[in-house]
């Protein structure tokens, strides 16, 4: 059964907003027109800027232009930025303007991550802007927005559902041994349904919301990394970050779904 | 032409117009060509020069309704081979069903009967800006309008482990030939109680269904030759063409023969070691095949590099009603190299944008504006000789995008008995048949 997520028609609106944006930075109005860009204008975002006036440089979003399947987009966020030695990125904020709501996922930072660079796979409903919101710990702000055009291929119709078990199978795959002071990449991946509470059920009626809400990490107590997670995140949510332990470690993955339960995944770090 | 016709005015507004005449002899037709039927034939001298590169489904029917539009274009297509393999109905031949020249194709009627020029050589380089095509065997060739029909190259160590080397022992067989009859000969060779992996890629990719019809078919020459051999296929989706229907069908015909891993499930492989026959995943399993077929990660054929029309995607964004590049001037652009979708990366797609395409050349090099156009598309997959499905299409230019037309097309029902299966099989044939000749004009 199609994702009803995915089967939404193109709004005429949003292809023209986004293509008037696009004219806007094509004609040179950088940072200060985009300072009033598509974050000022979703209230999810501009919250979290508050009255902030984010840089427009720094922040990169990677999304493809075109996707075949609005039911797993793959999405990279990286920050290219310069910030003072005594400061880290502490915050990125996912955001798609034109889903039923708007976040997707919150991610917090420390210096245990090293690079902040995340990719995951997120739902998207229609053509759309995807928004990314950076703050540091001293308060430097960064934003940047992606427009992506959603296709459901005829040839691409999806099959039926199959229901995976929730929490079912953390997977994590480390390096094999990291380095000090340097990142190495962490990919994670659970089955969860991630049920958006906005889906039909073959018995007509509306089927729950069960999402998996928070996904941590932390090194011999301490978090490293953590994710809050909402409904536009694909099915059987994938991280991929970073961790750079400065001495040997324990490490724990913890995903929390809204039911209460719960999965972990526990491993030792050693530096070579 | 009159059916044709008839259907075109049932379809549309009163008041046809011979812009709509042509557009639905371009769009759709596959009917031969009516002798003197050309509506904008100039009588004297060359109506313009056009080179078509590459000769598959898009380059060899552009060739050919460009002729038909206007037999006064001059029109000189450029292909290598001096015969075409098609990739679809190879994996009959890798199931047993079919020898290879079954599916081989010539330009015999192209030359002969439509007058355009063919050259087997290799197009080399573009320059956009002096509009010239250098080949291979040192000749240059002008033009005013370029057609790129280039098809698909794989990106070597996309996947690491995966290079021009490494497909010489686990073939991909994504380009049929020499690499169908290499996997043929390999899944021949292979003991009983095998294990054919299969690696699928992500999207998107050279026809959709492609992988899945091609498992059925091993599956199915498993069944007959090899009964204890066993089907894995490991993917980087959740999702593929089709699912349900073929889902159905390997139990149907194949019980727990084809075992499919999605991306959630680990699927994705993220190393091969050809040299092995081992593939690993992103999260560290191994998986050790008998016979291992490798589909990589894919991008437009390099001459649209050489051209300039690709973007950072490495595949070819073109203006919708036109299938003009957005990049370069008089260079239009077809098939799978193309960011078409919704429209899916198969040759039917890649015929009716030649048509699309060579209508609008036409009627452009005559001072007329294109006709707008439609498209359609159907793909046949076998699940077994007796065992057909499809799904069909229908696209216009809506907004500024290609969208699908809704309620038009649709899929084969879920719950079809064995007759309605077996008549689809039947269809696929035709299908087959029908576009051969329309392409190639070669029967088979």
């Amino acid at each position: 059964m199609p994702h009803p997520l995915t089967r939404r028609p193109l709004s005429r609106r949003r292809l023209l907003a986004g293509a008037a944006l696009m004219a806007l930075s094509s004609l040179g109005f950088s940072s200060q027109a985009l300072a009033e860009g598509p974050w000022q204008r979703l209230e999810a975002a501009s919250e979290r800027l508050g009255d902030a006036t984010p840089a427009t440089e720094g922040l990169v979003l990677e999304l493809p232009h075109v996707s075949e399947d609005g039911a797993a987009v793959p999405l990279t966020v990286r920050f290219e930025g310069a910030l003072a030695d005594d400061d880290h990125l502490s915050e990125i904020h996912l955001f798609a303007t034109g889903n039923p709501a708007p976040e997707i996922a919150s991610f917090q930072l420390t210096p245990q991550g090293g690079l902040p660079e995340i990719s995951t796979r997120v739902r998207l409903n229609e053509s759309q802007e995807v928004i990314a919101i950076a703050k540091s710990h001293r308060g430097e702000t960064f934003a940047t927005a992606r427009e992506v055009r959603i296709t459901v291929s005829g040839c691409l119709m999806r099959g039926d559902d199959q229901g995976p078990e929730a929490l079912a199978n953390p997977r994590v795959s480390l390096p094999e041994r990291f380095t000090a002071g340097e990142p190495g990449e962490v990919r994670t991946l659970i089955n969860h349904p991630m049920e958006t509470g906005l889906r039909e059920g073959a018995d007509g009626e509306t089927l729950p919301r069960h999402i998996l809400e928070r996904f941590t990490v932390t090194l011999d107590g301490d978090t490293a990394f953590a994710a809050d997670l909402h409904q536009a995140v694909s099915a059987n949510p994938y991280l991929r970050f970073h961790l750079s332990p400065t001495e040997d470690a324990e490490v724990v993955f913890e995903w929390q779904d809204d039911s209460g339960e719960s999965a972990r995944h526990e491993a030792s770090l050693s530096l070579g | 032409m009159s059916q044709h016709d008839d259907r075109t005015r049932h379809t549309r507004r009163p008041g046809l117009t011979r812009r709509q005449l042509l557009q639905g002899m371009g769009a759709a037709s596959t009917l031969p060509l009516l002798g003197g039927i050309a509506p904008f034939a100039i009588a004297n001298g060359s109506a313009g020069r056009v080179v078509v590169i590459g000769g598959g489904f898009g380059g060899a029917t552009a060739a050919k309704y460009l002729k038909r539009a206007n037999p006064a274009i001059e029109v000189t297509l450029v292909e290598p081979a001096e015969v075409f393999y098609t990739c679809p109905f190879s994996n009959l031949f890798l199931g047993g069903l079919r020898d290879m020249r079954s599916i081989a194709h010539g330009y015999d009627e192209l030359r002969d009967r439509y007058g355009v020029r063919v050259v087997h050589s290799l197009a080399e380089d573009v320059d956009p800006d002096g509009h010239r095509v250098h080949l291979a065997n040192g000749e240059t060739l002008a033009y005013d309008r370029l057609v790129l029909s280039p098809g698909i190259d794989f990106r070597w160590n996309g996947l690491e482990g995966y290079d021009e080397a490494a497909a010489e022992l686990a073939p991909h067989a994504w380009k049929a030939g020499a690499q169908s009859e290499l996997l043929r000969r390999q899944l021949e060779a292979m003991d009983d109680g095998g294990t054919f992996v299969m690696v699928a890629p992500e999207n998107p990719y050279r026809c959709p269904p492609g992988p899945y019809e091609r498992a059925s078919l091993v599956a199915h020459y498993f069944s007959q030759h090899k009964p204890n051999s066993k089907v894995l296929i490991l993917d980087a989706k959740d999702s593929f063409s089709k699912q349900g229907l073929f889902t159905a069908g390997w139990e149907r015909l194949y019980g727990d023969r084809i075992e499919w891993v999605g991306l959630s499930d680990d699927g994705r492989v993220t190393r091969v070691d050809a040299e092995n026959l081992e593939v690993e995943t992103e999260f560290g399993t191994r998986h050790r095949a008998d016979v291992l077929n490798v589909i990589p990660p894919q991008k437009a054929g390099f001459i649209a590099e050489r051209a300039g029309v690709t973007d950072d995607s490495g595949w070819v964004p073109v203006k919708p009603a036109t299938f003009e590049s957005e990049r370069v001037r008089d260079v239009y652009v077809v098939g799978d190299a193309t960011v078409a979708a919704p429209m899916p990366k198969s040759g039917f797609c890649a015929n009716n944008q030649a048509k699309v395409v060579a209508a609008a050349i036409a009627a452009e090099l005559s001072g007329r504006s294109a006709p707008e156009p439609y498209w359609t598309n159907t793909c046949y997959s076998l699940i077994g000789p007796e065992y057909g499905i499809s799904v069909a299409g229908v696209y216009r230019v809506q907004e500024g995008v290609i969208a699908e037309v809704e309620g038009a097309g649709g899929l084969s029902p879920a719950d079809a008995p064995d007759h309605i299966r077996a008549l689809e099989a039947e269809y696929a044939v035709g299908w087959y048949n029908a576009i051969c000749q329309d392409t190639w004009g070669t029967s088979v």
